[in-house]
């Protein structure tokens, strides 16, 4: 059996905590598009206006999801450093503190209390080893946890556009009416459906199907929301011009 | 917590003393004083601080006709292995595994499960003649326990921050 790599593993880690970004950004550009379009289509009868607008969307909504995941992010790595740095001065200035507490937790988590109390005065042996320790096991932090803000929102906005594609490039590549809806529709449906699967995957289910249908019904519910939202605003449209 | 004046509830406990376990008899011991002191757990960081610092001052508790027993939850095996851990404890460590005793003196917490950091003196009638109790994060003074039994064997009027050498009370004092 092969052994562990822990250096590879980490850096799968680090390439999967790219998988909110990137599952939330295609998400969000799927759904979106999907609903402007339907929205438009059943408030404007011109398809190139519909394809113009939904263009228009779609920019404007991957720049401004780069830039709430690139701000959220940042934000949350700057609180997550703060309170780090709290801790870390913590543990220099009340060492005893730190020590009870992490002997506390390893020995809530199934170690003897003499294995506990051996364990955290090894590590005492380096303030580097027992903060970082402490830092995991007594608040849940570490320095893993600290994203990075312009990845983040680099690969938000790019996941949005590449899911605002799907319903967009049929709709404006069939330019038969209701059929170019029909096929943003099915487009969606069938990346929807491909990213919970994905989901599934990645999580190792073996009812993978699942997340795919919860994905596909969130879709076909927000679409439906945004076609009939644009039925019923329509006449506001035609009394206006 | 029991104060002074309260009689000291009796006990007769399991404990490791120098190196190997014995009994520990309230009834038994016949020194003038009897200091007993109440820690959380063995295997910790705070209380050996003040297991060692106790144990480091036993000669001059013992030139003060004063017996040290310390008392946690902790049982005996848990005693002698810490007492070993911590070079060897020469006043016994007894073993309180349901906190019996500490009930008994008012200093057990139920939140923690464990003896808050209490400190009596019995006098020879086994009567609390001092008790205090810290909270658990901070270790007590060795120094200023050793003050106390020493005042409380002059059987004076000892003024704040009295130690030995300083005229005793009460006189003619301008405050």
């Amino acid at each position: 059996m092969a052994a562990i790599d822990p250096a590879e593993k980490r850096r799968l880690f680090e390439r999967l905590s790219s998988v909110r970004e990137i599952v939330f950004g295609v998400q969000d550009g799927v759904l979106t598009t999907a609903g402007v379009l339907c929205g438009l289509s059943g408030a404007v009868s011109q398809h190139s206006q519909v394809a113009l607008a939904a263009l228009a969307s779609t920019a404007a909504g991957a720049l401004s999801m780069a830039a709430g995941a690139y701000l959220g992010t940042r934000a949350e790595t700057e609180v997550l450093r703060a309170e780090l740095e709290r801790v870390r001065l913590d543990a220099a200035a009340q060492p005893y503190t730190v020590q009870e507490g992490l002997l506390d937790e390893l020995c809530k988590e199934g170690l003897s209390r003499e294995a506990a109390y051996r364990t955290v005065r090894l590590l005492s042996s380096s303030p580097q080893a027992l903060t970082s320790t402490a830092e995991a096991k007594m608040f849940g932090l570490g320095g893993a946890m600290l994203g990075r803000p312009a990845l983040d929102g680099i690969v938000m906005g790019i996941a949005f556009l590449v899911g605002a594609l799907v319903p967009l490039l049929p709709y404006i590549l069939i330019t038969v009416p209701r059929f170019d809806l029909g096929g943003a529709l099915a487009a969606t449906a069938l990346t929807l459906f491909g990213v919970g699967y994905f989901e599934g995957w990645l999580a190792h289910r073996d009812d993978r199907w699942r997340p795919g249908i919860r994905f596909l019904a969130i879709a076909m519910g927000a679409a439906a929301a945004g076609y009939l939202i644009g039925l019923a605003i329509s006449p506001l449209g035609a009394t206006a011009g | 917590m029991l104060k002074p004046g309260d009689p000291a509830p009796s006990f007769d406990l399991e404990c490791a003393l120098d190196g190997r376990i014995a009994r520990c008899s309230l009834a038994k011991i016949s020194s003038e004083l009897v200091l007993i002191f109440f820690y959380p757990r063995d295997f910790s960081f705070i209380c050996p601080t003040e297991v060692t610092g106790f144990n480091k001052a036993l000669k001059e508790f013992t030139a003060e006709q004063t017996t040290i027993a310390g008392v946690s939850i902790d049982g005996v095996d848990s005693h002698l292995r810490w007492a070993r851990e911590l070079g060897g404890i020469g006043y016994p460590l007894l073993a309180d595994p349901d906190g019996k005793l500490a009930r008994a003196y008012g200093v057990f917490d139920d939140g923690q499960k464990v003896a808050l950091r209490a400190t009596f003196v019995l006098d020879r009638k086994r009567k609390v003649v001092y008790a205090v109790s810290c909270p658990l994060n901070v270790g007590r003074s060795v120094i200023e326990t050793l003050r106390i039994v020493r005042a409380l064997r002059t059987g004076q009027l000892c003024p704040a921050d009295w130690t030995p050498g300083v005229e005793f009370g009460p006189v003619d004092r301008e405050f």
